[in-house]
């Protein structure tokens, strides 16, 4: 296997100019990106990109954002319709076949647009069984809730605690406020915002040459449960745990921990079913309880993870999650040596 | 929102055979799942089984009551929720079923929605071979 | 016993929001108002782009007010179709009529405009020479809403007619057919 490293990271703003294109939101994000080590976009010599159409209701849309990235001359380049750490992962594949050495990898999304992404994400849902009845992430997070405060003994205050650890808000306020879905209230699900993120990813050596302490890919991995919830114990996550065994989580000491949690149950599941001990500092970026840039959150977690190892840590774990309760689950642990 | 436009699906789909027997299950008022080769009664039926990958046929009848396994309270629901008034999402592993069904149960209170109460499927007026057949749950004990 | 259930229905529905209308967007629409096209030539190669869309796809570059220019209202017709409208559920056309590909002179980028209301359908040929005609002022709504939304210049333009200038041969405007 190549030695790939996470050489360069970057996110639109959160503040942007009222009625900002998803195209100029992720321009300057990519070129941000590419100018911190030195590159332009002709150094690229593989392309992914994460979105979802059902973010804005238009079809095809990820071709618009192309133009960011510079299609002219045409470029190699592929698509997930799915959170941007799929790009990332298969940008990573892409470049173990040995005959390109610089991917870039993005992705952007406008869940504003859409009326409500409770009503939107239930289109991702089994369309015979749990589409029709509206069942909304929220709800289903819900559900997961009940059933981690049952098996761990876990209480509302303990997810409040959680919400109060990202947010420095206060937790008896925060229990006070009324519910969503009981238990769960606001504050314990991420508000969905827009955003752009984009990484650059170099093969060997080169990523020596282009960033002081580049992460390494040292395992990476991505599983998924069954879909239905009924067929699933959901407080545990066992797609993410094997995503974990197989990305070799276990085989050093983890320092930082980015989860892609956006309801506060997930936050437990996932420590659990990653194994991660007391001491390992988790989301210190705020994650996404603070902000949900859907189809962005998770590879903006893996983003943070390399921000942590060119701060100076030696191995942190950055996660996505994809479908309903934590239905599927992708697992990188990078390294600075 | 200030404007705004609205996306339709008219969707009309095939259901195949497992599927296909859950609905007309519904239909005439009952329930079927599907036995996996472990053994366990699947309900709501799979086409294929999680673990294996293998083709699931055996469809197996199982109860229209059962227990709560887990329950989540929705103050205000959303217009595309089943119910217009408060009422509690809950998964329920109806009587001889393995896995639970995620549906509304309507009981009132959030305190009638606790894991281990006895519910039961309250039938739509006008079964037709859809999820909503089963209208909502209801407490076993009215 | 009855027929197996072989179909299930589920009608659903999802609701977005307009985005809003960029800065450029309501510039665009605000100049158009006034009678003025105008467009934004990249920098870098020096291509015009008209809608203006706050940068040059080629060479990657954000365009801004400085790069404005103007573009006339008169130009060629590079290409066109005839559509016989299908009465699917939700369509609005009757009668058949013409969509066509205008290169606006000064732009490098072309419109897509339907009902050329000015010109007869059996005259309409890649190379016509064609002009706007402008909605009175205090009737042009100008194109509000997305970049993609927009056909042509809106409500700013009522209709299409000839110049009665000579036809302009294909080689002049290969590049910018669509």
């Amino acid at each position: 296997m190549r030695d790939i490293a996470i050489v360069s990271f970057a996110q639109a703003p959160a503040d942007q100019p009222p009625g900002q294109t998803e195209t100029l939101m992720l321009l300057p994000t990519i070129t941000a990106a590419l100018d911190a080590v030195g590159m332009t976009r002709r150094d690229v010599g593989f392309t992914c990109s994460g979105s979802a159409d059902y973010l804005t209701g238009g079809t095809f849309t990820f071709v618009q954002m192309l133009e960011a990235a510079g299609a002219w001359p045409p470029i190699s380049e592929s698509h997930v319709e799915m959170d941007g750490a799929w790009a990332l992962y298969e940008a990573w594949v892409r470049l173990q076949h040995g005959d390109v050495d610089v991917a870039l990898v993005f992705s952007s999304g406008r869940a504003s647009l859409g009326a409500s992404l409770r009503e939107t994400l239930t289109f991702q849902l089994d369309p015979y069984y749990l589409a029709p009845l509206g069942a909304d992430y929220v709800s289903l997070a819900a559900l997961q809730a009940d059933a981690v405060m049952a098996r761990t003994g876990r209480t509302e205050r303990d997810l409040a605690e959680i919400v109060a650890a990202r947010t420095a808000l206060d937790v008896d306020k925060l229990l006070a406020e009324p519910y969503v879905v009981a238990p769960l209230r606001a504050h314990d699900v991420g508000p969905p915002v827009d955003g752009a993120a984009a990484v650059v990813l170099v093969a060997g050596d080169r990523a020596k040459e282009l960033c002081d302490r580049p992460a390494w890919i040292a395992g990476i991995d991505h599983r998924a449960d069954p879909h239905y919830p009924g067929m699933r114990d959901l407080s545990r996550s066992p797609s993410t745990a094997l995503a974990a065994e197989k990305a070799g989580v276990g085989r050093g000491e983890v320092e930082v921990a980015e989860l892609h949690a956006v309801c506060t149950p997930e936050e437990i599941v996932l420590a659990e079913a990653l194994g991660l001990a007391d001491r390992v500092d988790v989301n210190p970026s705020g994650g996404g309880l603070v902000a949900n840039p859907m189809v962005v959150t998770g590879l903006t977690r893996i983003g943070e993870a390399f921000r942590q190892i060119a701060g100076g840590r030696n191995r942190t774990v950055g996660h996505a999650s994809s479908g309903p309760c934590l239905q599927q689950n992708l697992v990188c642990v990078l390294e600075g040596r | 929102m200030a404007a705004t436009w609205k996306l339709e699906f008219p969707y009309r789909r095939s259901v195949g055979p497992v599927i296909g027997s859950f609905l007309t299950g519904l239909r005439d008022r009952r329930v079927v799942g599907v036995r996996a080769p472990d053994g366990r009664v699947l309900v709501p039926p799979v086409e294929y089984d999680p673990a294996t990958g293998e083709a699931l046929s055996e469809m197996v009848d199982v109860g229209a009551e059962g227990v709560v396994e887990h329950a989540a309270w929705v103050t205000e629901p959303l217009r595309t929720h089943p119910l217009d008034r408060p009422f509690a999402w809950a998964l329920v592993k109806l009587d001889g079923a393995d896995t639970s069904l995620l549906h509304a149960l309507d009981c009132g209170s959030a305190e009638r929605a606790q894991a281990g109460a006895r519910v039961r499927i309250r039938w739509a007026a006008e079964p037709e071979g859809h999820i909503k057949d089963i209208a909502c749950f209801e407490p076993a004990d009215g | 016993m009855a027929e197996p259930v072989q179909f299930m229905s589920h009608f659903t529905t999802v609701e977005y929001a307009l985005p809003d209308p960029s800065p450029l967007n309501v510039h665009f629409a605000e100049e158009l108002a006034k009678g003025r096209i105008i467009g934004h030539k990249c920098p870098a190669c020096g291509m015009v782009y008209m809608p203006p869309r706050g940068y040059c796809p080629l060479c990657v570059v954000e365009t801004t007010a400085k790069d404005e220019v103007e573009v006339a209202d008169r130009g060629t017709i590079t290409t066109f179709s005839v559509i016989t409208p299908l009465q699917y559920q939700g369509q609005e056309e009757t009668a058949d009529y013409v969509q066509a590909t205008i290169l606006l002179d000064g732009s490098d980028t072309t419109i897509m405009v339907a009902h050329l209301d000015g010109i007869a359908i059996a005259d309409v040929h890649s190379g016509l020479r064609v002009r706007a005609v402008w909605a009175p002022e205090a009737e042009r709504g100008g194109a509000t809403g997305s970049l993609a939304r927009q056909m042509g210049l809106g409500s700013a333009v009522t209709s299409w007619e000839a110049t009665g200038e000579a036809d302009v041969p294909r080689e002049h405007f290969a590049e910018h057919i669509v």
